[in-house]
């Protein structure tokens, strides 16, 4: 039988067993063997959050001010960024980290206490690119939400075109933003398994790993790995979210 | 008369596109004067009015403000908006700040002043709109009124020189207009200089010393407003001033 077959089939008994036993609990021994290998996966869990938090930082450096610039910019700054933006989207995630870590050959970073492997800041800027590619897109909606009459009155009382879109628009478009952002957040997260391509081991990669060494644990593994992403989608989704609420501009009653 | 020693516009014109809005405008003002712009939609008041701040561009002709030609290409335009408040007809309150906030930000960001000072400088001017105790109330918390009263306290926190009113009125309901006009009565008692577009005739007779009125871009006629209202010279305009006041 081929691997595939074998993976396969241990999947099926091992969501047997937790049909038959107790729902979603297999065998005692399986769980054993999650819980055992707890730090492998904690490690992959520690990368995968580091991805995320670099990448969507990165992204919301590069990503705000590129969304500004399609709003606001105009000749060869709009278009040069607007072009970015349509390749970066364009291209599978897996092409972006390949093109980053093969071709570009990102160097390792030294930063005196720790260093970051070249895969990782590779995988950082695959990421994190991709990621303010979608997220100039984010702000450019929020942007140009903003009803115009903000800007002009602005203007009005003397603020130059970037005061007035520093402290009137971007104010409100940030607010704008959080839940096209959550979802961004989100999508990164999960996409952070993706440097498997680049060789590195993170949740998913390291969880793929442990069930093959012990093919009945599929669904453990699985389960185990899944409840990480939940918790770290979970808590920082209503982050997000509580941000939203303490700086939501009040409504009136009748407004 | 005014002789134009404080506001001249003169043989302004201007375009969108093919499209002629504004043919050969002129009119004069002195430091003190009220200049109502009065005429159907449409009549190219409102860009007048909005060229003379350069939130609409003239193409053609000329508006000294303070012996500064306001349309030179060389004029900072920032340094004339600040001594140039605006009140708008849809408010255009910054939504995500406090009436407070919303008067502050000019002080506090264009002319410097810190933070407390341009705190304070916020609450005089609102308490002069008789908001104060409104000035924690977000736009969105406030009446139509309300809004526009604090519209007119952010425009003055500024201290401007002159005063445009984009029909500041016309999108409010009828219960709310009296007090803004009630607002704008108490400024030209203070001899606030007021360039105005409005629709509201009993308030342009009362305080006027000019009405203008244009009609598809040309100004029809001028004038004071005892003149043009009882003794309109040119019948476009007794015909226009008879559909308004049927309404009124």
């Amino acid at each position: 039988m081929s691997a595939a077959g074998t993976l396969a089939l241990a999947a099926v008994e091992s969501l047997g067993a937790a049909a038959l036993n107790w729902p979603f609990v297999g065998e005692a021994a399986d769980w054993e063997f999650v819980f055992r290998n707890a730090d492998y996966l904690g490690v992959g869990a520690l990368l995968t959050i580091g991805l995320t938090f670099a990448s969507i930082l990165l992204g919301f450096l590069v990503g705000f001010p590129a969304g500004a610039v399609e709003v606001y910019g105009d000749g060869y700054l709009e278009r040069a960024v607007n072009a970015a933006g349509i390749v970066l989207r364009g291209t599978p995630i897996v092409v972006i980290l390949i093109v980053m870590y093969f071709v570009v050959g990102v160097p390792q970073i030294n930063l005196g206490v720790a260093s970051i492997s070249s895969a990782v800041t590779a995988g950082i800027l695959g990421l994190g690119l991709r990621s303010a590619a979608y997220q100039s897109q984010i702000f450019r909606a929020a942007l140009s939400s903003v009803d115009a009459g903000q800007l002009e009155a602005g203007r009005s009382i003397g603020l130059s075109r970037f005061e007035a879109v520093r402290y009137v628009v971007v104010p409100q478009a940030l607010r704008r933003s959080i839940p096209g952002f959550q979802n961004e957040f989100t999508i990164v997260l999960k996409d952070t398994s993706i440097v498997f391509a680049i060789g590195l081991a993170e949740l998913l990669t390291r969880g793929y790993d442990l069930f093959s060494e012990q093919t009945t644990a599929v669904l453990e593994v699985i389960l185990f790995i899944s409840a990480i992403y939940f918790v770290l989608t979970f808590t920082t989704n209503r982050a997000l979210d509580y941000l939203g609420t303490r700086y939501a501009i009040p409504e009136g009653e009748s407004a | 008369m005014s002789d134009g020693d404080f506001l001249g516009v003169t043989d302004v014109s201007k375009w969108y596109g093919d499209d002629q809005v504004l043919h050969d405008v002129s009119f004069e003002m002195d430091r003190g004067d009220v200049t109502v712009l009065i005429g159907p939609s449409g009549s190219g008041k409102s860009t007048m009015l909005r060229c003379v701040n350069r939130l609409a561009e003239a193409q053609e002709g000329s508006i000294r403000l303070d012996g500064e030609e306001v349309l030179s290409p060389d004029i900072d335009v920032d340094d004339l908006r600040r001594e140039v408040g605006m009140v708008f007809q849809g408010f255009n309150l910054f939504a995500h700040l406090t009436a407070r906030g919303n008067v502050a930000l000019g002080p506090r960001r264009v002319l410097g002043l810190s933070e407390s000072e341009s705190r304070e400088r916020a609450a005089a001017q609102l308490d002069r709109v008789g908001l104060a105790d409104q000035m924690d109330s977000y736009p969105a918390e406030l009446s139509g009124g309300q809004q526009q009263r604090v519209g007119i306290a952010r425009a003055l926190a500024m201290e401007p020189k002159l005063m445009l009113f984009d029909e500041p009125t016309s999108a409010l309901d009828p219960e709310l207009i009296g007090e803004v006009l009630e607002v704008m009565h108490g400024l030209v008692d203070e001899g606030m200089t007021m360039l105005v577009v409005t629709h509201e005739m009993s308030f342009a007779r009362e305080v006027a010393d000019e009405i203008v009125f244009l009609d598809e871009g040309h100004v029809v006629e001028r004038g004071p407003p005892e003149q043009l209202f009882e003794r309109p010279e040119k019948e476009r305009t007794g015909r226009f001033l008879e559909r308004i006041e049927s309404h009124d």
